[in-house]
């Protein structure tokens, strides 16, 4: 077989570069500028992991874009579209449902439809809100959290947080926090008898019980890591409405694990919508349909244990296939949530 | 002009660029804001404030926890002021660093700390059994005596420092003048230390207090979000409620709770530092 020997000179170099350049500009455009493309995404501080993770090497493999993910809170996302309406930077923001609801009411959101995203038609009823304006993706179930050494039968029903046996043991979050919404409307549901759908617009009802819960409290957090802290030393036995994906990672690990007690579990308002004006439009609309496919759902459910939107998704691991799922009323509870907080306060005080 | 011209003026511009920008115009900014509203200057924010009875009850948290505080921390503080100062060198330099490391750590780590010592099986409830004192293991976890005790061990040095430098500065002649006279010990301490060492104690109450009334880690760890204080309901306010107003509202009566104590000291220590 005859070898071929050519010599390198310089202006061989620069020849075959500039064609190969230009060849690659002329043939292949879209690549060519995707592999300098940047999304910008905005969201929770504790997803960073799996965004940065999972999500951003599968983006990445796919669309040659790089996601630059700004973890932090719901509400600092919702500022930074605020301050830059006239020139956003972040593409897509993930945050939760009553901070999207703000965010529709200042014109920062565009409406999402299945011709633009279109895993948005296979999405779980009570998913797609305000008409399109942002979906559910995968959603943190809230159940009670309890310590397996101090309680070691578990924690089977809602109801039991009630029972005098728990003086000075449960700690509950703060409703600051959108996981302290649940006590609240399940204890409104408790009082009244009725349906969680219907017992969520009965809040008088649901202070009224809630009042009595004050006995059995060691505190209440705006901080979940301090939550933890205390469950899982032991000085606190349970934690009625925590979040799943806050303590089934840490199982194995810790004398701590969820419960899905009898009457049902809540899911997180986990939203991720497609800012207004926001760049990468196009880039930005192919992560929202990856983020709602049931592949990806699928694929992130070991790193999340949340709920999947997706109907084909399969679902969460640990969970009885009919578990009772609740989602609250996000309009209701953005509209009336500052005078219950103020209401909290005073009739929860120590 | 002349003054402008002055180096020593000069020296000091840097500092004062700094605080403007950084103080003085957000102080302002607070202060406008806290008295501002849809039609202008208005008090509607503090008559607001001061109508609601829960407010009340916010400010006395403040008040008197901050006093609690206060109180533990001068009745260990002032012995302790007077072992270090008449301690030996080597045991002088031993309690001075006991006293000033832990203020290298910060007020979380410190607090989180007190989350365990508070706990039911934590030491403070062990001992307490112990001694006879409990019958059985209690928190103070989540409760005001918790936050005092957690508070106080925390602000102790401020306490602690300022009555040393006092005590440190009395000449012992003037006691053993008082012994020669036949004065008793108690008479010697109640009229002739005591009031030598009141400026310290002074210094040291309006420090420990003004840190206290204005605590926010300590509080938001040691008893939780059913205990508010102003330094909580302000940062609930700017942070969770995104009010503003209320907000600045709290802050500016923190201020001036604050402000109020340091004159107030001021000027106990002037009168005190003139009668001696």
């Amino acid at each position: 077989m005859a070898k071929h020997y050519k010599t390198l000179s310089r202006r061989r170099v620069l020849a075959s570069t500039g064609a190969g350049t230009a060849a690659a500009l002329l043939g292949f455009p879209s690549i060519v500028r995707a592999q300098a493309k940047e999304l910008v995404v905005g969201g929770a501080a504790g997803f960073a992991l799996w965004m940065n993770g999972t999500v951003s090497a599968a983006f990445e493999a796919k669309y040659k874009t790089k996601i630059v993910y700004e973890g932090t809170k719901s509400l600092v996302n919702l500022e930074k579209m605020q301050k830059n309406k006239d020139k956003q930077y972040l593409s897509v923001v993930m945050m939760d449902d009553p901070v999207m609801i703000l965010a529709v009411k200042e014109g920062l959101l565009e409406k999402l439809t299945p011709a633009m995203v279109p895993n948005l038609a296979k999405l779980r009823p009570g998913t797609v809100h305000m008409d399109g304006m942002w979906a559910n993706y995968l959603q943190p179930w809230q159940g009670i959290a309890y310590n397996t050494k101090s309680l070691p039968g578990g924690f089977p029903s809602w109801a039991d947080c009630y029972d005098p046996k728990f003086k000075g043991r449960l700690v509950i979050p703060s409703l600051q926090n959108t996981e302290g919404l649940a006590n609240l409307v399940m204890a409104a549901a408790l009082e009244t008898g009725k349906p969680i759908e219907q017992a969520q617009f009965d809040i008088d009802a649901g202070f009224k019980k809630i009042k009595t819960l004050k006995p059995n409290l060691l505190t209440v957090y705006t901080q979940i890591p301090q939550a933890l802290n205390l469950l899982e030393q032991g000085e606190a036995w349970a934690i009625p409405s925590m979040f799943s994906s806050n303590v089934i990672p840490k199982e194995k690990e810790s004398p701590m694990k969820m419960s899905a007690p009898k009457e049902g579990i809540f899911v997180g308002p986990a939203g991720i919508c497609l800012v207004k004006g926001g760049p990468n439009q196009e880039m930005a609309l192919a992560l929202i349909d990856m983020l709602l496919s049931a592949d990806m759902q699928d694929t992130l459910q070991p790193e999340t244990f949340a709920f999947p939107s997706n109907t084909a998704a399969k679902p969460p691991l640990g969970l009885a296939a009919d578990v009772k799922v609740y989602n609250l009323d996000w309009g209701f509870v953005a509209k009336e949530r500052g005078e219950w907080v103020k209401r909290w306060d005073r009739e929860m005080a120590i | 002009m002349k003054a402008l011209r002055d180096p020593v003026v000069l020296l000091a511009a840097p500092a004062v660029l700094y605080l403007t920008l950084l103080y003085a115009l957000p102080l302002g900014w607070l202060l406008a804001k806290s008295f501002s509203g849809p039609a202008g200057l208005t008090l509607q924010p503090y008559t607001e404030f001061f109508g609601d009875p829960f407010n009340w009850r916010v400010i006395g948290n403040t008040l008197g926890s901050a006093l609690w505080v206060t109180v533990v921390c001068l009745a260990i503080g002032y012995p302790a002021g007077f072992a270090l100062a008449r301690a030996g060198t080597a045991m002088q330099i031993a309690m001075l660093v006991a006293i000033i490391l832990p203020l290298s750590v910060g007020v979380v780590v410190k607090a989180f700390a007190w989350q365990i010592v508070l706990r039911r099986d934590g030491v403070v409830s062990q001992f307490l059994v112990a001694l006879g004192i409990w019958d059985e293991p209690q928190r103070l976890l989540f409760t005001e005596a918790g936050l005092v005790l957690g508070a106080a061990n925390i602000f102790l040095p401020f306490m602690i420092l300022p009555i040393y430098s006092v005590v440190k500065l009395i000449d012992p002649r003037l006691s053993e003048a008082g012994a020669t006279l036949g004065a008793t010990p108690s008479y010697r301490f109640v009229r002739i230390t005591f009031p030598l060492t009141l400026p310290g104690v002074v210094s040291g109450v309006a420090f420990v207090f003004s840190m206290s009334v204005s605590m926010y880690v300590i509080p938001s760890l040691l008893i939780g979000d059913r205990f508010q204080t102003l330094s909580t309901l302000t940062g609930r306010s700017f942070l969770f409620m995104r009010n503003e107003q209320l907000g600045s509202t709290t802050a500016v009566i923190l201020l001036a709770l604050a402000i109020a104590v340091v004159v107030a000291s001021s000027w106990l220590a002037r009168r005190l530092g003139s009668t001696e």
